[in-house]
């Protein structure tokens, strides 16, 4: 058993670039056992953040409790253009995969019954749940399947819980910094040229200033912020000057379309 | 939409062509403009009548694009040559036709293997939608193998009149004046496989290059590079009862994990189905998305056989210069796939047809020498019919790929009815149809509001790492 940990721990604590690493290697795995203690070992290397999902693992199984025959698929490489035909290679038989499993996941979603607090669907703790969910998935991407589709729709949780959870502390923040611009705005203005905050709100200049810095804002919230806008801009322009190559004339002057003509 | 995009083109052009008064000078007289910054296009109605022989024009490429130019030109009277090098070339592709190409181009119903008439779309945390509700009784997508199809064209090219050449294209020598031909360097097979074939040499007037994504005729007109895609695509033949599910219905998963920047899929083909995934950015790890789109269908697609590996280049955008002088580019050659889907085998075909019926109509059934401007009335034309289409999806594939939320979202709204019937409407009947603008701001609305909790959801995720 030691061995074996020995022998899964490595790829388990490797960066998430490498979880798509973690299916191939789990082709190889020999038996279910093993898995339980791999999910073990993962949760209890979340940071802290106690997961529902631990408790559960060790419990269940996975889908295929028989013991595997380990076919490798040998994947061949491809030629450029064209096929390698002809190769018939097996896809594994059987199916020894760590799944997502919770027990107030069920049936393909979350069974809000069991998030009920003082008698009201505690809404925050789904969307916590959601996204442990999906960052476990974005981590061990798994197999859809037919049995147990996943049918959970975000929808379901209602507008407010989301205004509440995540729009409004970040309105909060904003506002604040906007009122702390401004008033900061306001007094240097003052200062320098004696116009009062009321005078100031006339002046077309004034506004054109209050305008940009709650765009500002609004928009630059991180240092990264001011590339990704620039960025975007010309993202948006790109695709139609690529179409738009066709009609103008090329820059070098040995231009087909002017100088054939003689 | 269209009637802006017309305005910004004519604002290019100099003169309209009908009214020139150009007429006895247009050959010879033409002094160098100075640096203009429009196209000096100059009519061809003043070309002379070609003596005693009909126009002659070879098409590189006898895939769908080369197949419908050079079967309308053949129709159009048109002296017309298709050089086309693996007769039974096997073009690795997803394989779908929309259900207009079926009317338009008159396709037997036999061409088509399977009829797709599900779709499910699956996000990066699997959660599955399906898509389909409201396609009506006759509507489907249509999957075909491109063996069949090109071949069929190609027959049908032959059958009006048509001359098929097995022969490999190498490079085109450029005419000094504006009516001397072009002359045609390739090497002929003459049916023998295995063999070196023969050098030959071909005049002809004009030439359409329908060859490709990796297009030679591109490359000897200068008509510059485009980005591309790579598409990497495994035949897994499946078990029958697997099968059954792939019976009408495709899939298509979206993820980093499947790919970066586009999308894994799942289609069937005649007897067996078709796991590839493409990607623009991350070439390299090509292999690895391919794992990961076996994974994430491993159930459905368990204990098949893998009994082809393909790959192929998709451009992404057209290239630079879609024509010169009278050599003109269509289909991949051109670089007209569309983003988001990928589809490029109806714009193939459509730019071959069009591109042939501007060259059909400049010289009046092959009576007259065309020149530059009629092959750009095709541009012209495709670009006002098509330009939006094109554009509708590059906004969808920069909105709705760059990131996992994104993708979350863009799953959950396929789920919306009206979604799918707009989306179904101008996929199968390539046009934008406007919908009704209380709906439009429903959309709107639930599009906001996807996005917004996937984001949120995304930012939770976060706060998770740390």
């Amino acid at each position: 058993m030691s061995i074996s940990m020995a022998l899964f721990s490595p790829p388990i604590s490797s960066p998430h670039q490498n979880s798509n690493l973690i299916p191939k290697i789990s082709l190889s795995l020999l038996s279910t056992k093993r898995l339980s203690l791999v999910s073990l070992t993962r949760a209890s290397s979340d940071n802290g953040t106690s997961t529902p999902a631990s408790a559960t693992v060790s419990a269940t199984t996975v889908e295929a409790p028989k013991p595997v025959a380990v076919e490798e698929v040998p994947v061949k490489s491809p030629s450029e253009n064209g096929a390698v035909g002809g190769e018939e290679t097996d896809l594994t038989t059987t199916t020894t995969e760590i799944k997502f499993q919770d027990a107030k996941w069920v049936n393909g979603t979350w069974d809000l019954k069991q998030f009920e607090k003082e008698g009201k669907t505690d809404w925050d703790s789904v969307i916590v749940a959601e996204a442990k969910r999906r960052k476990w998935l974005e981590d061990n991407p798994e197999t859809t399947s037919n049995d147990e589709p996943v049918l959970f729709d975000t929808s379901i949780i209602p507008w407010w819980a989301w205004m509440k959870r995540y729009h409004l502390p970040e309105a909060e923040l904003l506002n604040g910094r906007a009122a702390m611009v401004g008033f900061f705005m306001a007094y240097f203005v003052d200062s320098l040229t004696g116009v009062g905050l009321v005078d100031q709100m006339g002046n077309f200049f004034c506004k054109t200033l209050l305008f940009v810095a709650v765009a500002g804002v609004l928009f630059i919230r991180k240092n990264e912020d001011l590339d990704k806008l620039k960025g975007l801009i010309e993202e948006t322009t790109l695709y139609d000057k690529q179409w738009q190559a066709a009609w103008k004339e090329p820059e070098s002057s040995s231009s087909s379309t002017v100088s054939s003509k003689k | 939409m269209a009637s802006f995009t017309l305005k910004s083109f004519t604002g290019l052009r100099q003169s309209s062509p009908d009214q020139t008064s150009f007429v006895s000078n247009v050959p010879s007289s033409l002094s160098l403009p100075q640096r203009r910054t429009s196209l000096r296009v100059t009519a061809s109605r003043a070309s002379p009548n070609l003596a005693n022989r009909k126009l002659r024009v070879a098409v590189i490429g006898g895939g769908p694009a080369g197949g419908a130019a050079a079967e309308t030109l053949a129709q159009g009277g048109i002296e017309t040559i298709l050089i086309e090098r693996k007769m039974d070339n096997c073009k690795p592709c997803g394989g779908a036709i929309p259900l207009c190409m079926v009317g338009e181009f008159n396709l037997p119903l036999d061409i088509i293997d399977r009829r797709v008439t599900k779709m499910k779309m699956i996000s990066p945390s699997n959660i599955a939608v399906d898509i389909g509700r409201t396609l009506k009784e006759h509507e489907y997508i249509g999957m075909v193998r491109r063996e069949v199809l090109d071949q069929y064209l190609r027959e049908r090219a032959e059958k009006s009149g048509a001359t098929v050449i097995n022969g490999l294209f190498l490079k085109i020598d450029l005419p000094e004046n504006w009516d001397t031909p072009y002359v045609l360097h390739y090497t002929e097979y003459d049916g023998k496989t295995g063999a070196t074939g023969q050098k030959k040499t071909m005049e002809v007037d004009a030439v359409i290059g329908a060859d490709g994504a990796n297009s030679r005729v591109a490359k000897s007109i200068g008509a510059g590079d485009y980005d591309y895609a790579i598409a990497f695509q495994e035949r897994i033949r499946i078990p029958d009862d697997k099968m059954t599910y792939y019976e009408d219905l495709a899939e298509m998963y979206v993820g980093d994990d499947v790919s970066p920047d586009f999308y894994g899929w799942v289609f069937p083909k005649c007897d067996h189905v078709a796991v590839g995934t493409g990607t623009v950015t991350h070439k390299g790890d090509i292999k690895k998305f391919q794992l990961a789109t076996r994974n994430r269908a491993k159930d459905k697609i368990l204990g098949g056989k893998i009994i082809r590996v393909e790959a192929h280049p998709i451009p992404e955008h057209p290239r630079p210069r879609r024509l010169s002088k009278r050599v003109a580019l269509v289909g991949d050659a051109a670089g007209y796939v569309t983003k988001c889907s990928g589809e490029g085998i109806y714009f193939a075909a459509k730019s071959g047809r069009m591109c042939a019926e501007a060259i059909v109509e400049g010289s009046q059934n092959g009576k007259k020498m065309i020149d530059e401007s009629d092959l750009r009335k095709y541009l012209e034309k495709w670009d006002k019919t098509y330009l939006p289409t094109y554009r509708v999806l590059d906004v969808l594939q920069k909105v709705f790929y760059r990131s996992n939320p994104a993708r979350e979202a863009f799953v959950e709204m396929c789920g919306d009815e009206y979604v799918q019937k707009m989306t179904f409407d101008s996929y199968l009947y390539k046009r934008v149809a406007p919908g009704s603008p209380l709906e439009d701001l429903k959309l709107a609305v639930n599009t906001i509001g996807s996005v917004f909790r996937a984001n949120a959801l995304r930012r939770e995720i976060e706060k998770l790492n740390v």
